[in-house]
């Protein structure tokens, strides 16, 4: 947790200078002006930036690191600000440059199977765009509709049909990014092969906005597939919607979406979204598929008939797309709907190899109730994703000190049975602590140097994922 | 997202980021309801949706950002006086777009009224709000301005045997008065009636930084018009639910399709609207109100679709800039906001496009008027009317 206030680094002349360079009416400096960029969805982490820039093409961008490398100061990449883990916030000062007004989509092409889209349009729009002519973009956070596609670059987000088709880093094919420096790079291509160089890409991808700002994003698209469905299966506790995971990737069946919910989770969306879910279930698996008529339809018969084998509760179908819309809308919801439970939701990603799912369920368990926390979990179950979810209230006297020990040994669980400490939202400010546990300290040094290489001065968000 | 280990827990620390004191539990300046406010977890699902974010793409005009204003208020982070927070709190349409989408259920347009009132005291008040506020606290001027435009004739004391009072809003009774009479010919009489001595029902009001006062009107209105009271406008019906409670307020389209499929034989013969010797193209504007704060969507919809061809417009559910008389204090906005929607209709090529809601209609019939568009606004009452046969000729506006 931190609270900074300001820090105040930026002189008038800086100031005067970032005024000719984005327009005054795209500068943002008064303590009101600032306030609602102070903070991201993070809970718990603010801190006011010195003052805020809004660009509106490349060049503004790169005059704006060159002027921040020469004068020092920090520079904090933002796209819609829904991530988890305090990547936004200023900590040490300095100016968020906000990416949202560069949201053109330049081109969706069906003969390449590619879309150009600028760093500030949306998952969603993106998706939309790519649908109507007939093409999937198969990233799907559940945070869609407000994330930027170039936040999913920097994150390396992932999604709900991560099992099928994979997470961001699988569907970047190039993009032009400024360094800290002020130079305009372009890596990858409009081209699925391409081998030469280092893979800049992927080292971008998951940079946190640490090593260079994307100002263009080329991805990959896929043939939409021709139909999609989706069922529920509840069981009696999330240990044996584990084990139903566990036998459906067993049987060589992989599915596009395999996602669960505790029963906190399935009460809090149910009041949020009313579907009529089962209130008493322990555990809730969406499971679903996508492609031809008949493959979805075997393949939904499997899962199915599976869960029934492992003993669920009850297993029923969506009827028809929009039920099936519906359901995905329910799941991507789960954060914000366990808010209703409590003032603060703190909520985290760990992930471990699937087939230890189930197990991995059983210890969250056991650690919330040896702390007293009041913990939900959801998550991707097919990627072994698990969103473990404390909520408390702030004035509960040392509530948010038992949530923080809770999750300290969550992450070290995790890490025993061969995972990791973030699956999706990344390091930011708010996993430093553990970062050195994951990655050790050979490896920290080497990640600094090249830090150091793309960010001699140390401007581009500096003290997030370890720089 | 957690934060730094508690003492004693083993995590190594890589850096060492001062946390100095929280500000989590501050000291509240009681402004807002705290739980309303402590609701929202900054998710930002309601940015797409919010019609002055959608124009900017700038956090401070959007839900989140401005919930995060409050709280820097409500905190003493920011002071009354900051220019963001009064710049933001009016640049709000206050369409509450925002909580339909909204998973933590923050009801954002009580925060508003919360803010509202707070921030718009004293010197603060813009001075068309205050004339907002006070033009329609005068019951014998509207009532004598409705009954010079022929409003539907109002019948004495409200009738313990009427299914529901009609509720002659002010606006309405003045600028529109076809469409309380239209409202009349689509049910047999006695159904309705309309008591005299109506006043105002306060929704300008809560929308002005009035909240108490909003109030007070709503629950005398409650008391002139014992039982159900029948709206018009979505604006005026969402603030009586408000306060009276959803259930004493009925809303016109979806009174009209709940009473016609309980009575069939009341159901008026509804004709074709034909326009050049073809079935109408007809799309809708809805209201905020009615949608997000009524939850009323879909019935006006059916009952287009039952006399001509209902066109889907891409931003039917989203506000037109009129909100209340945001339209009157930010003319420039308002207008911004209503250029998505005119470009839709000029898009769409449509005959009527239908209105729930009085502010709306004026809003769109001005904009129509001003875009040279073939394309007329139509209120719902005053469409259905028509196609039953019933309408008076004025009510092509
Ligand atoms: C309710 C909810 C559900 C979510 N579900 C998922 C999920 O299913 N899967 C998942 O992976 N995540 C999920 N997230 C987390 C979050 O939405 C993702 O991390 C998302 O990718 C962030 O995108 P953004 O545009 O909001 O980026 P921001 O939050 O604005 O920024 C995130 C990081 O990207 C950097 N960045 C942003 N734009 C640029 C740029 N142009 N150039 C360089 N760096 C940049 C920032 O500096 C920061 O480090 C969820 C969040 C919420 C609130
Ligand atoms: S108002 Fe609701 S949707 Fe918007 S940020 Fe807050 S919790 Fe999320
Ligand atoms: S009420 Fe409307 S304009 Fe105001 S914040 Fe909500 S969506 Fe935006």
């Amino acid at each position: 947790m931190s609270t900074v206030e300001r820090t105040h680094t930026l002189t008038d002349a800086v100031l005067a200078e970032l005024a000719g360079i984005v327009g005054p009416a795209n500068l943002l400096v008064s303590d009101g002006d600032v306030e609602p960029y102070a903070r991201d969805a993070t809970p718990l982490f603010r801190a006011r930036p010195d003052a805020v820039v809004l660009p509106t093409d490349t060049a503004q961008v790169s005059a704006v690191l060159a002027l921040a490398t020469r004068a020092g100061f920090p520079v904090i990449p933002r796209g819609g600000g829904s991530n988890l883990a305090a990547m936004t916030v200023a900590e040490r000062g300095g100016v968020v440059m906000v990416l949202t007004r560069m949201n053109q989509i330049r081109e969706i092409s069906s003969d390449e199977l590619l879309a150009v889209v600028q760093p500030g349009v949306t998952t969603a729009e993106l998706a939309d765009a790519a649908a109507a002519k007939g093409l999937l973009y198969a990233p799907d956070p559940g945070s869609r509709t407000v994330s930027t596609v170039a936040g999913n670059v920097a994150t390396c987000a992932g999604g709900l049909r991560g099992l099928k088709y994979g997470v961001t880093r699988n569907y970047v094919l190039g993009l032009e990014a400024v360094l800290p420096t002020g130079e305009v790079i372009r890596t990858g291509s409009r081209l699925w092969k391409d081998v030469a160089g280092y893979d800049l890409t992927r080292l971008l991808t998951g940079s946190e906005g640490t090593l260079a700002v994307i100002t263009e994003v080329t991805v990959a698209l896929l043939p939409m597939p021709a139909t999609v469905g989706t069922g529920v299966a509840y069981f009696d506790s999330l240990a044996d919607a584990g084990t139903a995971v566990a036998r459906i990737i067993g049987l060589g069946v992989l599915p596009a979406t395999l996602e669960f919910l505790d029963n906190r989770c399935i009460n809090a969306v149910e009041d949020s979204n009313h579907l009529g879910l089962d209130r008493t279930a322990g555990a809730l698996l969406l499971f679903g598929d996508d492609g031809p008529d008949t493959h979805v339809a075997t393949s939904l018969d499997r899962m199915a008939a599976t869960c029934d084998v492992v003993g669920a509760r009850a297993v029923t179908r969506a009827r028809d797309v929009v039920e099936s819309d519906a359901l995905m809308a329910a799941r991507r919801c789960s954060l914000p709907a366990l808010a209703r439970l409590a003032p603060i939701t703190m909520l985290e990603d760990v992930t471990v190899p699937r087939p230890l799912l189930a197990r991995m369920v059983d210890t969250i368990d056991t650690i919330a109730a040896q702390h007293h926390v009041v913990c939900a979990t959801f998550g991707h179950a097919g990627d072994g994703n698990l969103h473990p979810t404390i909520v408390f209230d702030p004035h509960d006297g040392d509530a948010r000190h038992r949530a923080e020990a809770a999750f300290d040994k969550v992450f070290h669980a995790a890490m025993d049975l061969g995972g990791t400490i973030t699956g999706e939202h990344g390091i930011g400010a708010a996993k430093r602590p553990w970062m050195a546990a994951r990655l050790g300290e050979d490896q920290l040094a080497l990640l600094r140097r090249v830090k150091s290489a793309f960010d001699p001065a140390g401007i581009l968000n500096p003290g997030k994922l370890g720089s | 997202m957690s934060a730094e280990p508690s003492s004693g827990a083993a995590a190594p620390a890589t850096t060492t980021p001062p946390p100095p004191p929280t500000d989590e539990t501050p000291t509240r300046r009681g402004i807002f309801d705290p739980a309303l406010l402590d609701a929202c977890i900054s998710c930002g699902f309601c940015l797409p949706v919010c019609p002055t974010y959608t124009l900017t793409h700038d956090e401070r005009s959007s839900p989140r950002g401005r919930i995060t204003l409050m709280r820097a208020l409500e905190t003493g982070r920011l002071d009354d006086d900051d220019p963001t927070l009064q710049e933001q709190a009016s640049f709000c349409l206050g369409c509450r777009a925002c909580e339909s989408v909204c998973p933590a259920g923050v009801q954002y347009g009580h925060l508003l009224e919360q803010w509202r009132d707070h921030q718009w005291r004293g010197r603060h008040v813009p001075p068309i709000a205050l004339a907002a506020r006070a033009g329609v606290r005068v019951t014998p001027a509207i009532t004598a301005a409705g009954r010079l435009r022929r409003a539907a004739r109002q019948t004495g004391a409200a009738r313990p045997d009427a299914t529901a009072h009609l509720m002659l809003g002010c606006a309405e009774r003045a600028l529109f008065p076809t469409i309380s009479r239209s409202v009349l010919r689509l049910l047999p009489p006695g159904v309705v009636d309309v008591p005299s001595g109506q006043g105002c029902c306060g929704a300008l009001h809560a929308h002005n930084g009035a909240s108490h006062e909003a109030e007070t009107l709503a629950e005398e209105l409650g008391r002139r018009m014992p039982g159900t009271i029948l709206t018009t406008a979505g604006g005026c019906g969402a603030h009586l639910a408000s306060v009276l409670g959803r259930q004493r307020v009925q809303e016109l389209s979806e009174f009209l399709l709940a009473y016609w499929s309980e009575h069939p034989d009341a159901e008026p013969d509804l004709g074709e609207i034909r326009v050049d010797g073809r079935r109408a193209r007809i799309g809708l504007q809805e209201s905020c109100h009615l949608r997000n704060g009524m939850g009323v969507s879909a019935p006006a919809r059916e009952l287009i679709a039952r006399v001509a061809d209902y066109v889907e417009l891409p931003s039917a559910g989203s506000c037109c800039g009129s909100a209340g008389t945001y339209s009157v204090l930010r003319p420039q906005d308002s207008r911004r906001v209503l250029q998505t929607h005119l470009d839709e209709v000029e898009a769409a090529d449509l005959d009527y496009l239908v209105t729930v809601n009085v502010v709306c209609h004026r809003q769109m019939i001005g904009g129509l008027r001003r875009s040279r568009s073939r394309t007329r606004a139509i209120h719902l009452a005053e469409l259905l009317a028509q196609a039953a046969g019933r309408s008076t000729p004025d009510t092509r506006d």
